[in-house]
């Protein structure tokens, strides 16, 4: 078994934050949950590269070597673009970062704590499709903390239904800011970008002077496909080779809104001045329309089914 | 505030300039640096660059517009030097931890206070006469202190480049803080690296700075000294301050602060000749930047706390 990172033990006393459990381990980090003085629950994320192994045992992060800590100090530096990005934004939809310290030689950021589950949860458990409202609903308000982020002149670049996570009532929060951010860095084989296929759009595979709003807007309707396909579109890369994305449209016609589904297609443009260009023009365009109800037909499942095995 | 100021840094008979001044102030507050990096060891330029960067970040984050405590501010700014040098040989696996000497001084609502570990040398003139000065922290110092030889002897002692305390050294430096002192109108500071004390003693140098223009003269002390020093001339630097307006020329060269906005500064560093900027680019994080980071994110976190 490849040798991993270890997590910080429950009931361990990280200042005045007491562990509970670990909640979720990405490239860069471990999540746990945690209680404040108070006993309140939070959120701490961890700043650990998994490539980097950096902690066998105890709870002192050590780099054993002088490349190991040069990639673990550089890498240090997108979480506290993190931050820096998120201790701007104080708005309902995007995550609330609440504390920001150092110890065990290493960096750790203090959210607030939501209670729910994330988009790619809810998709992976339904069993029937999600249904319109249900999207809208979702997307309308993931929006409005988007274009929040956008307003502070940052870009999220990692959208996907793993980074959105829906409270108890439904509402969503944008989660996990600065992974992509790595994107962003070269020549640092050890702390290699991390695109998710499927919702990265294609600029930042091969052309990251051309990165902007739209394309965070590609990541939203890569995020919208998934909810009604239950799986990612095509990679952006392998779509520039040979594109075998089959239009929202197309597959969905009739059980979902024209508007919704154009919507994604639009989304989904490779080139990123065919998309929409902003989060409010996305925003306009699909405000205000209500959802055509229609019920389904034995074609349309059909139809449905077939596309789906295709795409998958 | 006002007052006049000047800066110069010469390399002397040397390959490299070692040594490095800096100023900056805020409306309020005025901060002077000299750092003079040690040769022989790793890295002397990069440990003077270091050591006065990082001074003059922390102003920057500190002074807003006023220092809360200056004292503690240089203290601080010395100790966190030193622990920068030590994390910047770290991360480069250098052999030896690069070495500097230190002067800092203060100066505000009227009052200057100082610190500085090392040789470099602070000397505060009233009227043509010494009212303040840092006592080294050298061998021969500490021979002069015993009375084992008198202070004439120091400049020419063959001891006289040993100093048991630096930042970047392998214990923790000593810091000599100089009292808080008010202050008058005509005042003169002297900051120098013992490349100038060393061929110009410091009446020589009162002769030179106290009943002159300073931007006038300061430049001809420093062609004086350079030439002294001669073909073994080490790096030489020196940052003067006359406070006050300026009386004694029509020029108009005194520095008048009050029309800085809040939050603004006005910084000169020598940035030249570095042999950090190159490796800047690429550089990683050190101890203090990261520091630096998690505080500002604490102060944006507060700020857009509702």
């Amino acid at each position: 078994m490849a040798v991993t990172n270890q997590a910080l033990p429950g009931a361990y006393q990280l200042l005045n934050y007491r562990i509970d459990r670990q909640i979720s381990r990405g490239g860069f980090s471990i999540v746990y949950r945690a209680f404040d003085e108070m006993g309140a629950p939070v959120a701490i994320k961890e700043y650990l590269p998994s490539s980097l192994v950096l902690r066998t045992e105890g709870d002192i992060v050590r780099a054993s070597t002088a490349e190991n800590l040069t990639s673990f100090r550089y890498g240090m530096k997108c979480f506290f673009e993190e931050g820096r990005a998120l201790a701007k934004i104080n708005h309902p939809n995007v995550v609330r970062v609440l504390n920001f310290f150092r110890a065990n030689e290493t960096v750790y950021m203090v959210m607030r704590y939501e209670r729910g589950r994330t988009l790619q949860q809810q998709i992976q458990m339904r069993q029937d499709q999600m249904s319109e409202r249900l999207v809208r609903h979702v997307f309308m308000h993931l929006l409005n903390g988007l274009r929040e982020v956008h307003t502070h002149k940052l870009l999220h670049l990692d959208i996907k239904p793993a980074n959105i996570y829906l409270r108890t009532d439904g509402t969503p929060v944008l989660l996990d800011f600065g992974a992509a951010r790595q994107t962003l860095t070269t020549n640092r084989p050890k702390l290699a970008p991390m695109y998710t296929p499927g919702f990265a759009a294609p600029e930042q595979y091969r052309d990251p002077d051309r990165l902007g709003p739209w394309t965070d807007v590609y990541g939203v309707g890569a995020s919208m496909f998934a909810c009604l396909a239950a799986f990612a579109p095509q990679a952006a890369d392998a779509r520039i080779q040979e594109d075998h994305l089959v239009s929202a449209k197309k597959i969905w016609s009739g059980q979902y809104s024209d508007n919704v589904l154009e919507v994604i297609d639009w989304c989904l443009r490779l080139d990123p001045l065919e998309r929409p260009q902003s989060v409010f023009a996305l925003q306009k365009a699909i405000r205000d329309i209500p959802p055509k109800k229609r019920k389904l037909t034995f074609f349309d499942a059909l139809k449905r089914k077939l596309f789906s095995e295709l795409g998958a | 505030m006002r007052f006049t100021i000047f800066q110069e840094s010469r390399k002397g008979s040397r390959k490299v300039n070692q040594d490095r001044i800096a100023y900056t102030y805020s409306r309020d507050t005025l901060l002077l640096v000299v750092a003079d990096g040690m040769g022989g060891h790793a890295g002397g330029e990069i440990a003077a660059q270091i050591a006065a960067r990082l001074f003059i970040e922390r102003f920057q984050q500190e002074a807003k517009p006023v220092l809360k405590s200056p004292l503690k501010f240089l203290q601080d700014s010395m100790l966190r030097a030193h622990a920068a040098l030590g994390s910047y040989a770290n991360q480069f696996s250098m052999l030896e931890t690069p070495r500097t000497t230190c002067v800092a001084c203060v100066v505000q609502a009227g009052h200057a206070y100082w610190a500085h570990v090392g040789d470099s040398r602070l000397y505060l003139y009233r009227q043509g006469g010494i009212i303040g000065q840092t006592k080294d922290h050298s061998k021969v110092q500490y021979l002069v202190d015993q009375g084992i030889i008198g202070a004439d002897e120091v400049a020419m002692h063959p001891d006289r480049n040993k100093i048991f305390s630096c930042l970047g050294g392998l214990v923790d430096p000593v810091i000599d803080l100089g009292k808080r002192t008010p202050l008058r109108n005509g005042d003169v500071i002297v900051m120098c690296s013992d490349g100038l004390w060393s061929v110009l003693s410091k009446e020589e140098m009162s002769t030179w700075l106290t009943s002159t223009p300073i931007l006038k003269t300061a430049p001809q002390m420093m062609a004086e000294a350079e030439k002294r020093g001669g073909s073994e001339g080490d790096n030489l630097s020196a940052i003067v301050v006359r406070w006050g307006p300026e009386t004694l020329t029509d020029e108009p060269s005194t520095t008048i602060t009050e029309t800085l906005g809040l939050g603004q500064f006005e910084t000169q560093i020598d940035r030249t000749l570095t042999l950090t900027d190159r490796k800047g680019a690429q550089r990683d994080l050190s101890d203090d930047e990261i520091e630096h980071a998690i505080a500002e994110i604490q102060a944006t976190i507060q700020r857009y706390r509702r």
